[in-house]
């Protein structure tokens, strides 16, 4: 088991009012899965990814990763969890803008301490994987949006996590670009035998996921397994 | 860790035009302080130079010469004694020259009117003491010279005394008894200073110990090569006068001048003061524009961390950008400093203090040791303000800097 979580619950805090974003989720995930994780706007898909990605805390429950449960770790070493265990993707892209390609690809190794040639050799076969060998000095706003994503992706991958989570990663792409991207995903999920976890509410989505897994006011409702 | 400092100096050049703001503050800041600190230090070195060539690097005397606690002249160092010292001190080869001084009052009658003067005992043609440069009108004394005087030119021009004339002064010898000289004008001298003009007068010293009725001396004047050896010398040449059992002390130059003293306490208060006050400006204004530069990448913050990036590693990162934009600064400042002093003494400004005469140069001194202070004063004001929105933002919560845009 890569990930699982036990009775996920996650409440705010807003003014007065209390909001059930999550309600006790009890989710599994093994290794190579790819999870398409469905949901209308506000359903807490966001809320349960940002748990699974140890960047927020549950109000209860538990998330344990390779069986080790996060939620005690302290600042530093949940920072490494991250470092070491996650690759993650933005809807936004969030590249680093004073980093090129290179650099942003290779930043995550840079805060594991991996050693230079070992980095350069690792991004180089990256850039391959995402076809980016040519934009590989350019800054991020020398890139399209769909280039944008890839290198997202190939930065998610460079630490060779176990869990690669994406929350709506194609959200601010066109229709084509979007496939490309899920293509590639597809195909990495293949070569690494890493577990990749997807929110969106793009429904043609679906036909890449081994499952899809549905959010409903907090609650995983469904979920069905091809 | 590299990136985090690769990174940091991207973030710095960024916003060219922030940077430039920012940098243009902490320089002016850093260059003002450098003005005031050259101007301390130039004037104060040329007070030095004027109090070390006419009192020497230190003086060996009595404590009670020294502290003003003489009676009478009870002080006196008689020549037995003047001969050890005189030996003690040819051991060291920082000494350059050793003169004897002798102070006396009188009452100078000048016809029906009279007038306390304080005299100055000299040997013409000691190093120390010799007033003869600062005559501007007669000559200078001469060694073999007995009843002649030097005086100052506000004292003649008051009395209308010119060289040639001759007055009395009436005084009391060390043993009590009554007294009276006949002193003839030699010349006349000018010291830029009403006050020392009218009142001083120079005698060589053989004739005042005749008038005193004594052989003694009140005090030895040292010059050394070197105004950085008074101290030094001066501890040592004590210590074995003493070991000789010589109730004499050696006091340096900036302990004999109290004027010296009160005019350093108040240059580096006014130093102290206005670099504080513009420290303080800019350490406001630098957090002002980094608290904003670093919240606009809020979003960015949330990445990093999101990617495994730890707290202190973030703070780090922004540390370091505000430490080097106060490193750049502190030098520009620096340079900025040294181009205003440059500029400011090719101008050739003078300035009449009060009671002067004749107005004294002012000048900047522009140097290392001047822009030392003013550098660091420019570094440490930014790195504190970067320091605030430092933490601040190594400190954020990820998903809330995530959701920002
Ligand atoms: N920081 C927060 N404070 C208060 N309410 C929040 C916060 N984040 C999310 N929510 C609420 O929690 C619910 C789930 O949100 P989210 O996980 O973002 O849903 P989704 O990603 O499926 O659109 C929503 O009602 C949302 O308004
Ligand atoms: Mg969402």
């Amino acid at each position: 088991m890569i990930i699982e979580t036990r009775n996920l619950t996650k409440t705010y805090e807003a003014g007065q009012e209390q909001v059930h974003a999550l309600r006790g989720v009890d989710f599994q995930a093994d290794a190579g899965d790819f999870v398409v994780i469905n949901g209308p706007s506000g359903s807490g898909k966001t809320t349960f990814l940002n748990l699974l990605s140890c960047i927020d805390l549950p109000t209860q429950g538990e998330v344990l990763i390779e069986g080790q449960a996060v939620s005690q770790l302290a600042s530093g070493s949940l920072a490494e969890v991250r470092r070491d265990k996650i690759g993650l993707v933005f809807q936004a892209f969030n590249l680093i803008p004073v980093l090129s390609t290179f650099e942003n690809i290779e930043y995550p190794m840079l805060l594991k301490g991996v050693p230079p040639k070992e980095r350069k050799e690792k991004v180089n076969q990256l850039l391959e994987e995402v076809d980016l060998v040519k934009e590989g000095s350019r800054r991020p706003d020398q890139l399209s949006g769909g280039q944008k994503q890839r290198v997202a992706v190939a930065r998610a991958l460079v630490n060779d996590p176990v869990l690669f989570l994406a929350d709506e990663p194609t959200g601010n792409l066109d229709s084509k670009t979007s496939e490309r991207i899920m293509d590639i995903m597809k195909r990495l999920n293949q070569n690494h035998k890493v577990t990749f976890i997807v929110v969106t509410h793009n429904l043609e989505v679906n036909e890449y996921a081994k499952r899809v897994v549905y959010i409903r006011d907090g609650q995983l409702t469904e979920e069905q397994k091809r | 860790m590299g990136l985090q400092f690769q990174i940091a100096m991207r973030n710095l050049f960024r916003n060219g035009r922030r940077t430039l703001l920012s940098l243009a503050i902490i320089a002016l800041g850093t260059a003002m302080s450098f003005a005031v600190r050259g101007y301390v230090e130039s004037s104060l070195t040329n007070i030095q130079a004027g109090i070390v060539q006419q009192n020497g690097n230190f003086q060996i005397a009595s404590p009670l010469l020294f502290d003003n606690e003489a009676e009478g002249y009870e002080y006196l160092i008689f020549p037995e004694d003047v001969e050890t010292i005189r030996m003690a001190l040819s051991q060291y080869p920082e000494v350059v020259d050793v003169s004897m001084g002798l102070n006396f009052s009188g009452l100078a009658s000048f016809g029906r009117r009279s007038k306390v003067l304080r005299g100055i005992a000299t040997r013409p043609g000691n190093t120390a003491l010799d007033y003869n440069d600062l005559v501007i009108e007669g000559e200078g004394l001469k060694p073999e010279d007995q009843g002649k005087v030097l005086i100052g030119q506000s004292l003649a021009d008051e009395r209308n005394l010119k060289p040639g004339d001759v007055f009395r002064v009436n005084l009391s010898t060390v043993d009590g008894a009554y007294n009276v000289g006949s002193l003839e004008v030699a010349g006349v001298f000018s010291l830029n200073s009403q006050q020392f003009e009218g009142q001083l007068i120079f005698v060589p010293i053989d004739y005042v110990q005749a008038l005193l009725n004594t052989n003694g001396i009140g005090n030895l004047i040292i010059q050394l090569n070197d105004i950085e050896d008074s101290r030094r010398v001066a501890d040592m040449v004590e210590g074995e006068l003493q070991s000789m059992g010589l109730n004499l002390e050696a006091r340096t130059w900036d302990e004999l001048s109290e004027f010296y003293q009160q005019i350093k306490g108040f240059f580096n208060a006014l130093f102290v003061f206005l670099t504080v006050a513009v420290s303080v400006l800019v350490f406001f204004i630098v957090l002002q524009v980094l608290t904003m530069a670093f919240l606009e990448r809020t979003r960015e913050v949330g990445t990093i961390r999101a990617l495994g990036t730890k707290t202190n590693q973030v703070f780090f990162m922004f540390i370091t950008e505000g430490v080097f934009l106060g490193v750049l600064g502190g030098l520009s400042g620096a340079l900025l400093g040294w181009l205003i002093s440059l500029g400011f003494n090719a101008l050739n400004i003078g300035w009449t203090p009060p009671g002067a005469l004749d107005p004294v140069p002012i000048s900047i001194t522009a140097s290392l040791e001047v822009a030392l202070v003013p550098f660091l004063v420019g570094l440490i004001a930014t790195s504190f303000s970067a320091l605030f929105p430092s933490l601040r933002s190594a400190k954020v919560n990820i998903v809330d800097a995530l959701r920002t845009r």
